[in-house]
């Protein structure tokens, strides 16, 4: 029997499956791509500070949930750090401003994915604070009311508010901090990593804290071996109770189900949160941020940024205050290359948004610029499926995009949904390995919402 | 900053992958097997290849002007002819032929006089064959025209091109194969072992059937060797799957043993009937070139393995149990047919499914409440 088990296992890891209870070997999901890593132009660029703009647009939507609600009024002088809106509801988050200055307007703006009431506030470059109150010694209770009242959302993309994550219903037993960063071109989690080695490990273990957990496990991929290293080596000294594991640098490696599956074995059951498999994950900027929240009680006003791709003269990682637009971001790395830039997008190549002005600002969960030219990006039209599979062979949650895509086309929401359009990640792999070209991500989502609307399930 | 393009993501693609390349790769395995068709049946095979990709890309192109009523170049570059599918199905064609033929009642063919190597005897050789030029044309142009550009073009037809353009024919015409492979080794003439002398295998018959040596009704089918090549590369391109030529080959092979031990007895001609079953007739080459078809064949690996013995159980039902000495073809189209459906019961199950039955019960007991509260 036990033979049988190991034979099996062997089996598994050769048709890609996760590698069990092998320390040399990297822990992976099945499927997936492997889209060129194109970190190097950022990769080596340690962090620097990007000075606050004269004028920021401060978005009141910058995470899941509905937009908080502002508590200011034009004309008002407010300071770096201070509250400007408020959380409306459970699922929200406060905003604060990133300078000092005064409310010069409040007014609907252009946002990477639609529209958001945004704050205007005027720099008035005295650069002032309002005090911080660390906390010394907290309590799992006092971490999460802190991080409440700093603002701190997951700082991947989704912008779920981080309080409400560490407080799940099922009963939890594993902690992990998300640090695949699977997306080409991002670097800005890589370089926390090297830069902010302390800080983000001793965040990390105020999170775990705060879900009542006692062991933290960081899981990298294997291209970034380097910071795992540091990782370690500070791990050593300090006594913490972290670990980490490598994982396989394959996309989408950081999808919070691939990373859970790698790590620990579990499947999240369609439909669930991966707290009711006993998990809970964090993003690496999360962590820093909630470091910098509880020890030295500064709310979430500014990010670590990644600015890259063939468009862009000095590819760069920055802490960029929240509500600078992207001229003045594209500015302060050495402007536009010589190379024509055809694509500017909002995240990552895989996952992000495109956008067509450089007047949005950033947000809470803007962790790349990217300035893409035409070599990088595609910018071609669609051809006729041929049917070939490879969409479903790189589909990370074993769906079948070509027929969502095709039945999506053809307005059947029914079947869309019985080929699985509702458990789709939105990575991208299908339509990064299709031959013909597909937006077949496009259609899925298209498929997503009309099921929605209609509630077919 | 002008000229920014907006679009759903991933804004990034794999470029090294695209249909063209695909067809390309399949080319590539295709003149493989091509050089050794030339090798065996000399000229007439090269011929044959220009005339059937010839008509098959002209009629093509032919529906995609028709069909869009632009009769200039903007609808020649509109048209799907660059993708080279039409290239492939040519090619697949022209290998599926023999090199030369009569066909009854045309003989258009052009003799010279001359003697047979072997016996001395005075034979007519074929110099140009315009009665294998005729076929080709019509082949090609049923296969592009009514199989596959009739039901949508790339992707969406029902059958592979190829193989329905072979069996339509090998109905019509009768063809009467002329085909003389007469390299190094013995000649041996006529139609395949199936036909003539499945039972008097020896290790000679082997060798010259491994390496393609033999008279057959395809060009393409003969050399094991080419053919192993080919499929060697299209697998290492992941242009197919390794597994599903290897699914029908074995298959096929089992399927043989099974049917022949049944209807004919004696072991040693069992197993020996077993090889020339897979090395003979269409076997190989239709389930590297032709069962591998994207559009036709299932996307899922289950389904995949439902296709395959499928093809390999139609295969030797044809050959053992009917006159007809070949079922490859017929096997592939029987199963082209059933894609669809075997599509629709076999689909992966999403990564962290949960069994129905749970679902169900909660379900079941839900209703049962609801229920108890209206009464």
């Amino acid at each position: 029997m036990i033979k049988y088990y190991t034979a099996l296992l062997r089996v598994n890891q050769l048709f890609g499956g996760r590698v069990l209870s092998d320390k040399d070997k990297s822990a992976t999901f099945r499927a997936g791509v492997h889209p060129p890593q194109s970190k190097s132009p950022s990769k080596s660029e340690q962090i620097r500070v990007m000075p606050a703009p004269e004028t920021v647009y401060i978005s009141l939507s910058q995470h899941l949930g509905k937009p908080a609600v502002e508590c200011v009024a034009v004309g008002e002088t407010v300071k770096a750090g201070q509250k400007i809106a408020s959380a409306d509801g459970f699922i929200s988050a406060d905003v604060f401003s990133s300078v000092s200055g005064k409310v010069t307007a409040i007014a609907e703006r252009e946002t990477a994915t639609g529209y958001a009431k945004h704050i205007v506030i005027e720099n008035d470059g005295l650069n002032e604070c309002v005090e911080f109150t660390p906390l010394t010694d907290p309590t799992p209770s006092e971490i999460k009311d802190r991080l409440r009242e700093s603002g701190i959302v997951g700082m991947g993309g989704a912008g779920f508010p981080t309080a409400v994550k560490l407080s799940p219903q099922d009963k939890v037993d594993t902690f992990i901090i998300n640090a695949a960063e699977c997306e080409p071109y991002i670097t800005c989690d890589y370089r926390i990593m090297l830069d902010y080695t302390e800080q983000f490990v001793r965040g990390a273990v105020l999170l775990a804290k705060a879900a009542g957990l006692n062991e933290v496990i960081i899981a990298a991929e294997d291209n970034k071996t380097d910071a795992l290293e540091k990782v370690d080596a500070f791990i050593a000294n300090s006594s913490l109770p972290v670990r980490t594991v490598k994982l396989k640098a394959k996309y989408p490696q950081g999808a919070e189900k691939q990373l859970i599956y790698a790590v620990t074995g579990r499947k999240v059951p369609v439909g669930k949160l991966p707290s009711s498999v006993g998990v809970l994950v964090d993003n690496v900027h999360t962590a820093l941020s909630a470091y910098l929240a509880v020890t030295k009680g500064q709310p979430l006003y500014k990010r670590i940024m990644t600015v890259s791709g063939g468009g862009i003269k000095n590819p760069a990682n920055i802490w960029v205050s929240g509500g600078t637009t992207y001229n003045k971001i594209i500015e302060f790395c050495g402007g536009l290359s010589e190379k024509e830039t055809v694509k500017m997008i909002s995240g990552g190549p895989m996952m992000g948004f495109a956008v067509d002005s450089d007047e949005i600002s950033t947000t809470k969960t803007s962790s790349c610029l990217l300035l893409l030219t035409k070599d990088e990006a595609f910018t071609g039209s669609p051809q006729p499926c041929i049917n070939c599979g490879k969409c479903a062979k790189a589909c990370p949650m074993r769906l079948m995009p070509m027929y969502i895509d095709k039945f999506a086309l053809a307005g059947d929401v029914k079947n869309a949904v019985k080929y699985g359009a509702l458990n789709c990640i939105e990575c991208g792999s299908c339509a990064y390995t299709c031959p013909a070209k597909r937006p077949l991500v496009q259609s899925i989502k298209r498929a997503k919402k009309r099921a929605r609307d209609l509630g077919v399930k | 900053m002008n000229n920014l393009t907006v679009s759903a993501s991933p804004h990034i693609t794999n470029k090294s992958n695209s249909t063209r390349n695909i067809m390309l790769d399949v080319i590539i395995a295709l003149l493989i097997v091509l050089l050794a068709a030339v090798f065996y049946f000399g000229y007439h095979v090269i011929i044959n290849a220009a005339v059937c990709v010839g008509a098959c890309v002209g009629s093509e192109l032919l529906f995609c002007l028709i069909a869009r009523k632009k009769f200039d170049k903007e609808g020649v570059k509109q048209s799907s002819i660059f993708d080279l599918s039409a290239v492939v199905t040519g090619l697949i064609l022209a290998l599926n032929l023999p090199s030369k033929t009569i066909v009854k009642g045309w003989d258009l063919n052009i003799y010279q006089k001359g003697y047979d190597a072997l016996s001395t005897r005075a034979v007519d050789h074929i110099i140009f064959s315009f009665d294998t030029v005729i076929i080709c044309i019509i082949g090609s142009i049923f296969a592009i025209m009514i199989v596959k550009m009739l039901f949508g073009g790339i992707g969406k037809n029902f059958a592979n091109p190829a193989v329905t353009a072979r069996i339509f024919l090998m109905l019509s015409f009768g063809l009467s194969v002329v085909n003389t492979a007469g390299v190094g080794l013995a000649a041996s003439t006529g139609a395949t072992w199936l036909a003539s002398d499945k039972s008097t295998g020896n290790q000679s018959m082997f060798l010259n059937y491994f390496l393609g040596n033999r008279g057959t009704a395809a060009v393409g089918e003969t050399c094991m060797i080419a053919l192993i090549l080919s499929y060697v590369y299209l697998s290492a391109r992941k242009v197919i799957d390794f597994r599903l030529p290897l699914i029908i080959i074995g298959s096929a092979a089992v399927f043989s043993l099974l049917f022949e031990g049944f209807y004919k007895g004696s072991a040693a001609k069992i197993f020996n009937n077993m090889f020339a079953n897979i090395l003979s007739g269409g076997l190989v080459f239709g389930s590297v070139f032709m069962a591998t078809d994207y559009s036709t064949s299932p996307n899922t690996f289950v389904g995949q393995v439902v296709f395959g013995v499928g093809i390999g159980l139609f295969t030797m039902l044809i050959r053992v149990f009917t006159g007809m000495p070949e079922g490859m073809s017929f096997a592939i189209l029987l199963m082209n047919v059933a894609t669809p459906l075997i599509d629709k019961y076999i689909f992966p199950k999403p990564f962290g499914y949960v069994k129905p039955e749970k679902r169900k019960k909660a379900k079941d007991g839900k209703q049962d409440g609801k229920a108890e509260v209206k009464a």
